[in-house]
C-alpha cells in the first residue's frame, strides 16, 4: 500500500511547443505533440440546466509509426470535503465525528484510449496525478483538529492508517454522484491522428473554473500535454436568485415569507368567491 | 419538464413538485394540520439536500396556515392573545432551534437528531391518536355512549405567576405554559421543518383545556409566526431556503389545501383522526428505521463548513 499522495504534476510541456503553433502543422514534422479544444468553453447553468455534455476534440501530430495513447483529465474546482462514518452502537447507526479533507476536486474525470494501467506505469501516473487512484486529495502529514463554530473536526492525516479507507470513500461517494468518472475507452480516434472525447457534467457539478489536461503518452512516457480551461457558471435568473440569497440573505428570507403569505391570502380569496 | 433549483443545486421534475405540494396541501386541509412532517421526507427522497428541504418547505407551511387563519378568523375562531404569547415563545424557540440545527449539522449529527425527533414525536402522537380514535370508533359501532370526560385542568396551571385572561379560550391562566409550548414548537419547526400543529393541538386541548372551537385557528396563527421567523432565520443564517422550490410547492399547496378543507366535511371526525394517526405513525417509523437498518455505505458526505 502506497500511502504518499502524488506530488504536484510537473510542468511538462510538449517539446518545441513554443516554436510551432497549432496552425503550423505542416512545419511540425519530426516532433510529437498534441493539440486540443473544447466545443464549449463556457457552460451556462440556467433553470433548464440538467447537466452538460461537452466534446473535447484534438489532434496528435505523430511523424513516426510508434503507437501513442491520449489521456484526457478534467478537474473541477477544489473544495474541502467533510465525511462522517456510520458506526453501530447498541443496534443504532450513529455518525462519527466529521473528518475533513482540506481539498478535493469537485469534479474529476479521465478518459483514455486504453485502460490507464496499460498506458503508463503506476509511478508515472502517480507523479502526474492522472487517474482516480492517483488523484490528489489534500491531507497534511499529521492529523490535527480544527475548531470552527465550536465544532472540532479531525483533519485526516495522509500517513494515518485509515487514510486509505477515507480516501476510497470520498472517491466512491463522488463516483456514485457521477462527479468522478473513469472511462478507459473515452478517447476515440475518428481518423488518423484526430480524436474526440466526451465530458459529461451532471446537474450537481459545482460551478467555477475547470481545468482539462490532454496528455500524450508514448511507450509509457508522457510526450506532450495540452491545457484547456472550462468555466461553469450560473446565469440569468438562477444567478440572480443565488446572488440575492447569499448577498442579502435577510431580505431574501423576508421576500420568501411575504411570497408565501401572499399566496395563502390570494388562495383563500379566490376560493371563497368561487 | 426539469427545472434547476438555484439553491438546492439539483435538477428536478417541476410538475412532480407541484403535485407533491397539492397532495400535501390536500392532506393538510383535510386534517387541519400544516403537513410539514410529510413534505420533508418526500423532498429528501426526491434528492433535495435535507437542509434545503427542511428550510424551504417551512414557507409552504406559512402559505397553507395563512389561508387557514383567514378562514378561521372569519368564523371568530382565533384567540389572538393566546396565539401571540405562543408566537413569542415560538420566536425564542426558532432562534434557538436554528442555531442548534446549525451546530448539529457541523457536528455531523443533524440527520440523527432529525430521525430521532421524527421517530419519537410522530411515533408517540400517532399511537395516541390511533388509540384514542379507534376506541371511539369501536364504541360507536357497539352503540355505547362516550363516558363523560374529566374537565378538570391540571392544578399546576394555576400555581404559576403572570396570570392572563384569555376570554376567547375561556381561560384565566399563567402565560408561562403557552409560552413554553411555543418555545417547544419553535425548536421543532427549525429542526424538523414542521409547524408543530400535531403537537400543539393535542397540548392545547388536553393540557391547557382551551375551548375546542378556537384550538385549530389559534395554533395555525402561532404556526404562521413561528415558521415565518424560521424561514427568515434559515435564509439569513444558513442560506438554505430555495425560493424556486418553495414557490413550486406553494402553487400546488394552496390549491390542495382548499380542496382538502372541502372534503373534510364528508368524513367522520374519529375516522379522520384514525387515518391521520396511522399516517403520522407510518412516517415516524419510516424515518426512524434509518437508525436501525445497515446503511448501503457506512461513509457519508457531511455538509461543509463553507456552505454552513
Amino acid at each position: 500500500m502506497i500511502q504518499a499522495p502524488p506530488p504536484p504534476p510537473p510542468a511538462i510541456a510538449a517539446p518545441l511547443l513554443a516554436e510551432s503553433g497549432p496552425e503550423m502543422s505542416v512545419g511540425t514534422q519530426g516532433e510529437l505533440r498534441v493539440a486540443a479544444a473544447l466545443t464549449d468553453a463556457r457552460v451556462q447553468v440556467d433553470s433548464s440546466f440538467q447537466g452538460a455534455s461537452i466534446v473535447l476534440y484534438g489532434a496528435v501530430f505523430n511523424p513516426t509509426d510508434d503507437p501513442t495513447d491520449v489521456v484526457v483529465v478534467v478537474r473541477g474546482p477544489d473544495a474541502p470535503i467533510r465525511l462522517v462514518k456510520k458506526t453501530r452502537n447498541l443496534g443504532v447507526w450513529l455518525n462519527s465525528r466529521p473528518v475533513l479533507f482540506e481539498g478535493a476536486p469537485g469534479f474529476y474525470m479521465t478518459a483514455s484510449t486504453r485502460p490507464l494501467p496499460d498506458i503508463a506505469g503506476f509511478g508515472q501516473l502517480r507523479r502526474l496525478g492522472v487517474g482516480v487512484d492517483h488523484l490528489r486529495i489534500d491531507a497534511p502529514e499529521e492529523s490535527r483538529t480544527v475548531t470552527r463554530y465550536g465544532v472540532r473536526d479531525v483533519v485526516i492525516s495522509r500517513l494515518g492508517e485509515d487514510y486509505l479507507d477515507w480516501r476510497r470513500a470520498v472517491i466512491r461517494l463522488k463516483e456514485a454522484a457521477a462527479l468522478y468518472d473513469t472511462d478507459p475507452n473515452g478517447v476515440r480516434f475518428v481518423d488518423r491522428g484526430l480524436f474526440r472525447a466526451q465530458v459529461e457534467l451532471p446537474a450537481t457539478a459545482p460551478t467555477g473554473e475547470y481545468h482539462a489536461e490532454v496528455w500524450l503518452f508514448r511507450d509509457g512516457e508522457p510526450a506532450g500535454v495540452s491545457n484547456l480551461t472550462l468555466t461553469v457558471e450560473k446565469v440569468g435568473f438562477e444567478r440572480d436568485i443565488y446572488e440575492l440569497a447569499h448577498r442579502r440573505p435577510w431580505s431574501y428570507g423576508v421576500l420568501c415569507v411575504l411570497l408565501a403569505g401572499g399566496m395563502g391570502y390570494l388562495a383563500s380569496r379566490v376560493f371563497r368567491r368561487s | 419538464m426539469e427545472i434547476y433549483l438555484p439553491i438546492a443545486e439539483v435538477s428536478v421534475n417541476w410538475p412532480l413538485l407541484v403535485l407533491l405540494g397539492a397532495l400535501v396541501g390536500f392532506v393538510s386541509g383535510l386534517f387541519g394540520i400544516g403537513g410539514g412532517f410529510l413534505m420533508a421526507p418526500v423532498l429528501v427522497f426526491l434528492g433535495i439536500p435535507p437542509t434545503v428541504a427542511v428550510a424551504s418547505q417551512a414557507s409552504h407551511v406559512v402559505a397553507s396556515s395563512t389561508s387557514g387563519v383567514i378562514r378561521y378568523t372569519g368564523q371568530g375562531a382565533v384567540d389572538f392573545r393566546m396565539g401571540g404569547i405562543m408566537a413569542a415563545g415560538g420566536a425564542v424557540g426558532a432562534i434557538g432551534g436554528v442555531e442548534l440545527f446549525r451546530y448539529l449539522r457541523l457536528l455531523g449529527q443533524a440527520d440523527l437528531v432529525v430521525a430521532l425527533s421524527y421517530l419519537i414525536f410522530l411515533g408517540a402522537i400517532g399511537l395516541l391518536m390511533l388509540q384514542e380514535s379507534l376506541t371511539e370508533i369501536l364504541r360507536r359501532h357497539r352503540g355505547e355512549i362516550a363516558p363523560h370526560k374529566e374537565r378538570r385542568r391540571p392544578l399546576w396551571l394555576y400555581g404559576l405567576p403572570w396570570k392572563v385572561r384569555f376570554p376567547k379560550s375561556g381561560l384565566y391562566i399563567s402565560a408561562i405554559p403557552p409560552f413554553g409550548l411555543g418555545v417547544f414548537a419553535g425548536v421543532l419547526s427549525a429542526i424538523m421543518g414542521v409547524g408543530g400543529g400535531f403537537i400543539l393541538v393535542p397540548a392545547m386541548l388536553y393540557a391547557l383545556r382551551m375551548k375546542a372551537g378556537v384550538v385549530v385557528g389559534t395554533s395555525l396563527f402561532q404556526i404562521i409566526i413561528t415558521t415565518a421567523i424560521t424561514t427568515i432565520l434559515q435564509a439569513g443564517r444558513n442560506q438554505t431556503v430555495d425560493i424556486v422550490l418553495s414557490s413550486l410547492l406553494l402553487v400546488g399547496g394552496v390549491v390542495g389545501a382548499q380542496l382538502g378543507a372541502r372534503y373534510a366535511g364528508r368524513f367522520r371526525a374519529d375516522v379522520l383522526r384514525a387515518a391521520l394517526g396511522l399516517l403520522i405513525l407510518f412516517v415516524g417509523i419510516q424515518m426512524g428505521l434509518d437508525l436501525f437498518v445497515r446503511p448501503s455505505d457506512i461513509f457519508l458526505l457531511a455538509p461543509g463548513v463553507s456552505d454552513g
